[in-house]
């Protein structure tokens, strides 16, 4: 053999192990294949894919169930690092190898997707869509078009959770008033009671805490029109005022706030060594987890006297949804299990298997305080403002006021300081009534 | 003598051919993403579609709009001084540790391996570690300082901006000391022992025989963990990430250059997140790039005087 040819064969290898590593395997089995039984012709398997890498198995068992309905369809289940899923999303969506259906985040984080023509409009090809909520529809809406993206498939709530026990300890109830959260804070400072656990290291439960605490004072939803409308900004008296009781306020939380982490701050909680803890329903199974001797309540806090509203409210946010890749190669059977994802039956199974708030009409929680979180959302819903309407530029509505609320609690500004830090920071891509 | 110089001037194709896999690898995870985020860096982008050819429109916005005119220049300045904190800190006293340790024979290695322990340890890891340590309500080491009565010490570490970055600074140095300590160590156990015997016959006292004979000889040394320390201090992501998350708790302090790159990319519902984002890493590959150069430079110059 020449050298020339040594050579050229020696390349040849190289580049033929090189691919033969990147090729994927054609013959190894399609998990699920088993559930094809019963099917008259060839079953079709759909890859479905989510960030909850937690939920895997409960997933599969849910997925059973449209299975055994469907013989034809068998939907493999992939689940990706949390973290690492909007990038593995993205590419897997625009190259050949992406999914037929996949988890997709909501309100702004929906955005790069929908632009970039990679999930399908759903209003006509999910009929059922027609019945859900409209806010909660709001977190799959393409900003321009207007359109829906995704089939909603949970929810979130946020109110204050408390320890019963420690409010029954001091002789506490759920306050009626503002002078009765006021009275009860009084309470358990002077009997050493921390009264609210807050983190305010972690940017993002700043926000989170502040509509917790004042969503009825600047006005929840109609604030939230307002803005929309353009007759007001993040100036307004009444935003100002809301976040001068969370100033107000911080004498009932840990000392250093801005020190504490959130973690630490449901550890606070979970040991009894806090009464109230503001944040979202996520919190339910991991509080009931960390400790399950806790005994909770759930309330909305009463807006103080002056306020937007004359009633207390919760807010709430849609989180994540299920969108059509816009390059399935099977898309009347995606079509299918989407419908079927809109059904009450597969809400029903979120809820109970899952432990998730199931948008979908006609669930029923079988935990009574989920329940009672998801009925005081729906006697009295308010927006989750700035995740809701404010994530669909840079800056971010909640880091903005994580920033603020970090300073506010530094002493580093005041409440109209804070107020500016957002306005100023939205305005660099956004503008009121636009 | 001249055969053999031809043959390593020019590499046979039998040796290119030992080169290509390397070659290739280099090419396709190193080349091809660094090509890629300069051309995305040019484009506008609708979410994950490639828009218009914008020419340098993403580095005009970079530089003169909102958020970017600000956060851009106050996280470059926390990366000067995170730069400057680990030359002070951590290079010193990595320096100061293998001198003693090098005078000192017997225990040289076990040090050398217990200060380079942290080294192996996840930087995230790490971070998560000592932000556990210095929380107001259950760190240790606020409970440790109130417990021998130094009150007045005991701060909110990570909840002041004003003492926040140099805790990064620290617990940066906390984990990499013992990257200047090896390469000291190293460099000072390749030196010739006889110079510093002359010195000492000569009547030097120990500190003029560092100073003067020691020190500039470790001059070469010095200036490439010097560079070396810009670039890590440029890149820093996981640390500042575990103790202050995506926006440099408190209130920006701890802000850095990558977490910057970080919210752009995957943080934001803009539109042209791709865009600036890769404009931003373009900016900080430029930056590392030149002044990593011009100080290589500058140490040379620095050498050959000293020779």
């Amino acid at each position: 053999m020449s050298r020339r040819t040594t050579l050229a064969t020696a390349a040849a290898a190289l580049v033929a192990l090189t691919l033969g590593a990147c090729a994927p395997s054609a013959d190894s089995p399609e998990p699920g294949a088993a559930a094809g039984a019963g099917c008259d012709g060839d079953a079709v398997a759909l890859d479905v894919w989510s960030w909850r890498t937690e939920d895997l198995k409960t997933y599969e068992r849910i997925f059973d169930v449209f299975e055994k309905a469907n013989p034809c369809i068998t939907v493999n289940f992939q689940a990706h690092l949390n973290t690492e899923y909007d990038q593995i999303l993205r590419t897997g969506l625009t190259g050949s190898d992406g999914p037929d259906i996949a988890q997709v985040r909501s309100y702004g984080l929906l955005q790069p997707l929908v632009e970039g023509g990679n999930l399908e409009p759903l209003e006509d090809v999910v009929p059922a869509l027609a019945d859900f909520d409209d806010a909660i529809l709001d977190g799959s809406r393409g900003r321009e078009d207007g359109a829906v993206y995704g089939v909603p498939l949970a929810s979130q709530t946020i109110q204050v959770y408390y320890n019963t026990a420690i409010f029954e300890e001091h002789g506490l109830e759920e306050p009626e008033t503002w002078d009765d959260f006021i009275a009860l804070n009084d309470t358990l400072l002077e009997h050493d009671v921390t009264p609210l656990a807050v983190g305010a290291r972690d940017g993002w439960f700043v926000p989170t805490v502040h509509d917790a605490l004042t969503a009825a004072q600047y006005g929840g939803a109609d604030f939230q029109e307002a803005l929309r409308d353009g007759a007001t900004d993040f100036t307004d008296p009444a935003y100002v005022d809301s976040i001068q009781t969370l100033k107000d306020l911080q004498q009932y939380m840990p000392d250093d706030v801005t020190g504490v982490q959130y973690t630490d701050a449901q550890v606070l909680f979970t040991s009894e060594q806090a009464a109230m803890f503001a944040g979202g329903s996520y919190e339910l199974a991991f509080f009931q987890d960390a400790n399950p001797d806790l005994d909770l309540g759930v309330f909305q806090v009463p807006p103080p006297p002056g306020s937007a509203l004359d009633h207390p409210v919760s807010a709430g946010y849609a989180d994540g949804s299920w969108g059509l890749s816009a390059t399935t190669e099977h898309p009347e059977e995606a079509e299918t299990l989407l419908n079927w994802l809109a059904t009450p039956e597969f809400g029903q199974l979120v809820a109970d298997e899952l432990k998730q708030f199931s948008p979908i009409p006609g669930v029923e929680f079988s935990d009574p305080l989920q329940q009672e979180m998801w009925d005081l959302y729906q006697e009295s819903p308010a927006p989750y403002l700035l995740l809701v309407d404010y994530r669909y530029g840079d800056p971010v509505g909640t880091d903005l006021m994580g920033e603020a609320g970090q300073k506010l609690f530094l002493g580093d500004t005041d409440a109209e300081g804070a107020a500016d830090v957002i306005q100023d920071g939205l305005s660099a891509w956004w503008t009121p009534g636009e | 003598m001249s055969r053999r110089r031809r043959a390593a001037a020019l590499p046979t194709p039998v040796a290119l051919l030992f080169i290509l896999p390397a070659a290739a690898l280099f090419a396709v995870f190193v080349l091809y993403p660094m090509a890629t985020a300069l051309t995305y860096s040019l484009f506008s982008w609708r979410g994950t579609a490639q828009d218009a050819f914008v020419g340098l429109d993403n580095f005009v916005a970079l530089f003169t709009t909102e958020p970017y005119a600000t956060q851009l220049p106050r996280a470059f300045g926390h990366n000067a001084l995170l730069f400057a904190g680990a030359m002070v800190v951590q290079n010193s006293l990595g320096l100061l540790l293998a001198y003693v340790l090098h005078r000192r024979g017997r225990l040289r290695r076990l040090f050398q391996v217990l200060y380079t322990m942290p080294y192996l340890v996840s930087p995230l890891v790490v971070g998560y570690l000592w932000s556990l340590l210095l929380s107001p309500l259950f760190g240790p080491v606020n409970a440790a300082l109130r417990a021998v009565g130094l009150d007045a010490v005991a701060q909110p570490w990570l909840g002041d901006p004003d003492t926040a970055l140099w805790v990064v600074v620290l617990v940066t140095a906390w984990q990499w000391v013992g990257f200047p300590l090896l390469v000291y160590g190293a460099a000072l156990g390749a030196l010739d022992p006889t110079l510093e015997e002359a010195a000492m016959l000569d009547g030097a006292s120990s500190r003029q025989r560092f100073w003067h004979v020691t020190l500039p000889l470790l001059t070469p040394v010095i200036g490439t963990v010097s560079v070396l320390t810009f670039i890590f201090s440029m890149e820093a992501f996981p640390i500042p990430y575990a103790l202050g998350g995506s926006s440099g708790s408190p209130a920006g302090a701890t802000d850095v250059m990558s977490l910057l790159f970080y919210r752009t990319a995957f943080h934001s519902g803009a539109s042209n997140a791709i865009g600036i984002s890769s404009a931003v890493a373009i900016v900080l590959f430029v930056v590392i790039v030149g002044v990593s150069v011009a100080f290589t430079r500058w140490f040379r110059r620095v050498e050959r005087r000293l020779t």
